[in-house]
């Protein structure tokens, strides 16, 4: 629940404008809509009384009636406006929450950026902003602007009708739609816990199955297999059915309760009339306003159901979520030699040393070359070289200073990695590598596409202007390869740590686009993780990870 | 009155957002299931043909036959429980109209009645429901079965797309049927018989009221067609044009490392708010369209509830003296007219606000449609477990016909044997060992394995024999020992020490025990295709089908790894390796050069 009102209170603060307007326009809405109903009801009642009276000739019907015509019309535009800004309101709650969670993320440490790039963890994750999105639009906006209108509704039926029909209807709702609300949430914020687990675990199984059909078939497990999908999925339907049912009785429960409020202020105010308190026109109000007020709690049954499930989503993604957006921290500034001093490197999450005692110096315009089996940590030193891997024992220091006191500005400024899976996003070539330089112009991207021997391809095609897909699609591996060098270049880094950079090219390209890296930054400092001949050759030493 | 459309703003915007979910798979990091999905976005784009649109109305009545009786008991229910309104308005006018006349009437009774009423009518309403549901259950259930049961049985990846665009498709968007038999079909069922029923009670009252009635109701089916047309257009311009933002948030938190790396976090926030902006004025501009056709036609209902409203305001204090049978209009028929009419039209704004969920279900069931015409070779056999087959393990290819026309030259391969296929890239060594396998079957000629033919009733057997290592190790989302024996008894222990794997193993958080998931959980390239290797090996398999077994290793791990294979070939297994790797295929007895034959 904290999670929740953490969440709420993000999307409030960032969004104060849209929150209120479109709570205000719920309210007007709803009010209209109750005013709308007992006028009317008074009004027929108040007529049919003056033309059996014989007082037809002087009953104002003008003014009532254009009162009805203004509420019937007001009302339909002023839920025109509420949809709008209420939409509105969801849409900036979305992106609020989208963009935090993007900071958030940025700031966090390279283990958790690599276990979120997973396909499932991102399904989870939008699974449950999704589920947030909703906080405003069904949770906070109904229940703030139906508590309003029946409180409103209260002080005028006490003015017009008496305080036993007001009171019998403010209490009727209130403590009915509280009960309902509360046997609900406490019903079903287990089972939608469980619901969503189960199909996170019918997602992944499929996924499994699809994609290792042929391994399962070979094994003789792909029915197996099948039957472990089914499962998931009998239990998420279960689960379902069993939140359906609740999220059913909770609207069942609601509606009864509104009948049961209208045909106590019908009784109430039949009774009062007889008697001679009020007029049969004062009592028909109070039916109709009665009755018009159940539109203030039926939109809580989606609440209701929906409230577990929101609390779950918050308490995950308010971990994720960045409070303030990361400023860009201090910069330091220093030049010179990589020097790595006795360094150890544990393994990813674990205890196990995979770099012992490493001692190693590149200078200004030196090339070294890692060499290794793989899995002996030469991809984990790079990333401990660019500040992204604890240092377990020893020292790395750039230009005397070490990384660790380098802000994350000033080191992204001198240091450039080109991991060994990159990243592309959909665009065009020039906005690709414009990430790395926005400044840069179309000749300078030219430039750097030669050095990497990627000019001539993308002139055959569109240029600059050459669309790439999601995920790097539409080029080959190698072209991926040589765009994600290119505006790692551009970064023109002091020190450049690449990651196995000519995988997927041929010996004479692999050797040309090397060449073309040492002309493009001709006083780099440049460390590689290589494990082909052409790039040990290219280096100026070899230094082998046993 | 109860059916007000309370749910209606917000079911809006989330069908439109719901139906833009798409393939979680993209974020997958292996090339088979990138390849795929690229191919199931572009698909995606062809939605508007006209002939795929009739194909997936047939898709839809189709997918909604399970659920067709509890759907019909579901509309009757629903009619039932909206026709119990009039009885309650004639209560109603019954009490208010006797404190008028003076005709006695008891308060307790009128309002126990009205409330007892009022709950059958919930009851059912819940009734109604429930069957909705137990419809909307079996429409998704049966086809979500057919997926299962669907990709279960084919040989390769459908052209539709991969594990993240069938799961998408299995999991998400099949739910988006549940609305449309849960709302829009009650709704439609609604409007075809309770306007029907009030007008012929307000024709009993008076024939004035039912010829408001008349005129203003056909001119709700005209702004319903209108409402129609502006959210079908809406939601389906929402669909080709607009990337959702969780499409580019996925997108971005896939590149964090890069993104952190070129220190572009503070362009790609800018670019991201900006992106996001830009959407929501979109968005809006859409809805915004879908909204006020709605309210045009809320307003006509408001002004035909007024003119009912004036006539019997103005009838009852006398001012009107026709439209009612036999003179003027009495106080409660008054108040049971005025009660009725809203009632008149609110199946049809019902409707109208359901008709986002009919426009989600045919989306739904046009990517079905496409889903259904993507064929593919079927997987010879079930892939359960079997005893092993029996006789030598030999395989003889004859004369088998590639898919796309090609004929394979005949190969013959003896029981402990130990073969390198080698050939340019794309000659089909991965087809000729799925051919082995069983995994494909040829489209002409045969394969013959331990002297019987290969097909259906042997292929679990052969595969009982068979250790395989793919060419792109994909780890299932289970514990690494689950993972290296799948269900096979075996030394484990031994096979990790010929992978030359052990300890990798045992440097793991908990050893055997580490879930890996699809990401590999931090190993190597070469680390995972040692795995595969200790699993290919581990139950002492008497054939070994391996496709590049040392592709993209360094030359450490490829002698580890060729060593681990022939080591299973010197016991006596009959060994298959495509490569192009010279240095393996040299230490194989036998190299077989397929030639493209083009």
């Amino acid at each position: 629940m904290t999670a929740l009102w953490h969440i709420f209170r993000l999307i409030l603060r960032e969004q104060p404008a849209a929150l209120w307007r479109g709570a205000l326009l719920s309210l007007v809405v709803l009010l209209m809509g109750v005013a709308l109903l007992g006028l009317s009801g008074w009004f027929i009642t108040a007529a049919a009384a003056a033309g059996l009276a014989g007082l037809g000739a002087v009953f104002d019907v003008f003014r009532p009636s254009a009162m009805v015509r203004f509420l019937a019309l007001g009302r339909a535009a002023a839920r025109y406006g509420e949809r709008v800004l209420t939409h509105d309101a969801t849409l900036r709650a979305l992106e609020v929450l989208r963009l935090r969670l993007l900071a958030g993320f940025m700031a966090a440490s390279h283990a958790r950026m690599i276990r979120i790039r997973g396909a499932q963890a991102l399904n989870r994750l939008t699974a449950d902003i999704d589920a947030l999105d909703g906080v405003p639009l069904r949770l906070i906006l109904p229940v703030t602007a139906g508590v309003l209108t029946q409180l409103v509704a209260f002080a005028v039926l006490w003015w017009l009708v008496g305080l036993p029909v007001a009171a019998w209807i403010l209490v009727g709702y209130v403590a009915g739609t509280a009960l309902v609300f509360w046997r609900t949430v406490r019903h079903t914020a287990a089972l939608s816990r469980r619901a969503e687990a189960a199909a996170q675990a019918f997602r992944s199984r499929l996924i499994d199955l699809v994609r290792a059909r042929s391994d399962l078939a070979i094994y003789g497990r792909l029915a197996a297999q099948a039957q472990h999908v089914q499962a998931a999925d009998d239990r998420r339907r279960d689960l379902r059915h069993r939140q359906d049912r609740a999220e059913r009785r909770a609207g069942a429960a609601l509606q009864a309760v509104g009948a049961l409020v209208a045909g106590g202020a019908l009784w109430i105010g039949v009774a009062l009339a007889q008697v001679g308190d009020i007029t049969p026109a004062l009592a028909a109000l109070g039916f109709f306003a009665a009755l018009a007020l159940a539109e203030t709690v039926l939109p809580l049954r989606r609440a209701a159901s929906d409230l577990g499930r929101m609390i779950e989503a918050a308490r995950r993604v308010s971990r994720d979520i960045a409070t303030p957006l990361p400023a860009a921290r201090a910069a330091g500034s220093a030049e010179g030699d990589l020097q790595i001093e006795d360094v150890t490197l544990h393994r990813p999450m674990t205890r196990t040393p995979i770099v012992s005692t490493l001692s190693l110096s590149v200078a200004p315009g030196e090339c070294i070359a890692i060499t290794g089996p793989s899995g002996k940590g030469k991809s984990t030193l790079l990333l401990a070289v660019a500040g992204l891997h604890p240092v377990a024992a020893g020292r790395i220091a750039l230009g005397g200073l070490p990384i660790t006191d380098w802000g994350e500005t000033a080191l992204r400024r001198h240091v450039t990695l080109l991991p060994q899976r990159s990243a592309l996003m959909a665009g065009t070539v020039a906005e690709t590598l414009r990430l790395a330089a926005p400044e840069a112009g179309d000749e300078t991207l030219w430039q750097v596409l030669e050095a990497v021997r990627l000019a001539p391809v993308l002139r055959a095609r569109d240029g600059l202007e050459t669309k790439i897909g999601t995920r790097g699609a539409g080029l080959s591996g190698g072209e991926g390869r040589r765009l994600a060098l290119a505006r790692a270049l551009l970064r023109r880094p002091k020190l450049l740590l690449l990651d196995e950079p000519t995988e997927g090219l041929d010996d004479p390209t692999a050797g040309a686009v090397l060449e073309g890296i040492r002309g493009w930054l001709p006083r780099a400092a440049i460390l590689i993780a290589a494990h082909r001949g052409v790039e040990k050759a290219f280096a100026d030493r070899v230094v082998g990870l046993e | 009155m109860g059916q007000v459309p309370v749910a209606a703003p917000s079911r809006v915007a989330k069908r439109a957002w719901l139906i833009q979910i798409r393939p979680p798979g993209r974020a997958g990091v292996y090339p088979v299931a990138e390849k795929h999905d690229q191919r199931f976005s572009v698909t995606q784009r062809r939605r508007t043909d006209s002939s795929a649109q009739s194909a997936s109305a047939r898709t839809l009545h189709d997918l909604l036959r399970p659920g067709r009786r509890a759907q019909a008991r579901s509309a009757w229910l629903s009619v039932a429980a909206q026709l119990i309104w009039p009885v309650q308005a004639a209560l109603v006018a019954h009490a208010l109209g006797g404190l008028l006349t003076g005709v006695d009437v008891s308060a307790l009774w009128a309002g126990l009645g009205f409330a007892a009423l009022g709950g059958l009518r919930v009851w059912l309403g819940l009734l109604a429901e429930q069957q909705a549901e137990a419809a909307a259950e079996a429409v998704v259930h049966t086809a979500r079965a057919r997926i299962l049961a669907a990709e279960t049985g084919r040989a390769e990846d459908s052209p539709f797309g991969g594990a993240g665009a069938i799961s998408a498709l299995a999991g998400e968007k099949l739910d988006m049927l549940a609305p449309y038999v849960t709302r829009f079909a009650p709704a439609r069922a609604r409007v075809m018989v309770v306007p029907l029923v009030i007008l012929a009670l307000a024709l009993w009252q008076s024939w004035a009221v039912a010829l408001v009635l008349v005129v203003a109701g056909p001119l709700i089916p005209v702004f319903m067609a209108l409402v129609g047309f502006a959210a079908k257009e809406a939601s389906q311009r929402q669909m080709a044009e607009i990337g959702s933002l969780n499409d580019i948030l996925v997108e971005r938190l896939s590149a964090l490392v890069d993104i952190r790396l070129l220190g572009a976090e503070q362009a790609v926030m800018a670019g991201f708010a900006d992106k996001a902006g830009d959407l929501r004025g979109r968005t809006m501009a859409v809805l915004r369209v879908a909204f006020l056709s709605s309210t045009v036609l809320e307003l006509f209902a408001a002004i035909g509830v007024a003119m009912v409203a004036v006539y019997v305001g103005f009838s009852l204090l006398g001012a009107l003296e026709f439209g009612a049978w036999g003179g003027g209009l009495s106080a409660p028929a008054g108040i049971f007219l005025l009660l009725l009419a809203p009632e008149y039209f609110q199946p049809l704004r019902d409707l109208s606000a359901a008709w986002h969920d009919k426009a989600g279900a045919e989306a739904v069931a046009a990517e079905l449609a496409q889903w259904q015409a993507a064929e593919t070779a079927s997987l010879l056999g079930q892939g359960a477990g079997a005893a092993p087959l029996d006789g030598p393990a030999g395989i003889s290819l004859r004369g088998c016909v590639l898919p796309g026309g090609r004929v394979l030259d005949d190969i013959d391969i003896a029981p402990g044997e130990s073969v390198a296929l080698v050939g340019p890239s794309g000659v089909g060594k991965t087809t000729t060992l799925r051919l082995m396998a069983g995994l494909l079957a040829p489209e002409g000629g045969g394969v013959i394995v331990a002297g019987q033919p290969l097909d259906e009733r042997t292929a679990d057997a052969w595969r009982a024999r068979i250790g395989w290592m793919p060419q792109a190790p994909h780890f299932l989302n289970a514990s690494l020992l689950h993972n290296l024996t799948l269900g096979r008894d075996g030394d484990l222990a031994k096979a990790l020490e010929q992978a030359a794997v052990a300890d990798v193993v045992a440097a793991l958080p908990r050893g055997l025990h580490t879930r890996l998931g699809e990401t590999g959980g931090g190993l190597s390239g070469g680390e995972a295709r040692r795995l595969t290797l200790a699993r290919a090996i581990h139950a002492a398999p008497d054939v070994i089908i391996a496709d590049e077994p040392t592709a993209d290793l360094d030359p450490e791990t490829a002698r580890l790894v060729a060593e681990g294979l022939l080591a299973q070939a010197a016991q006596g297994a009959t060994l298959i390796v495509a490569t192009h790797d010279s240095g393996l295929a040299a230490r194989m007895d036998r190299v077989i050069r397929l030639e493209g034959a083009a």
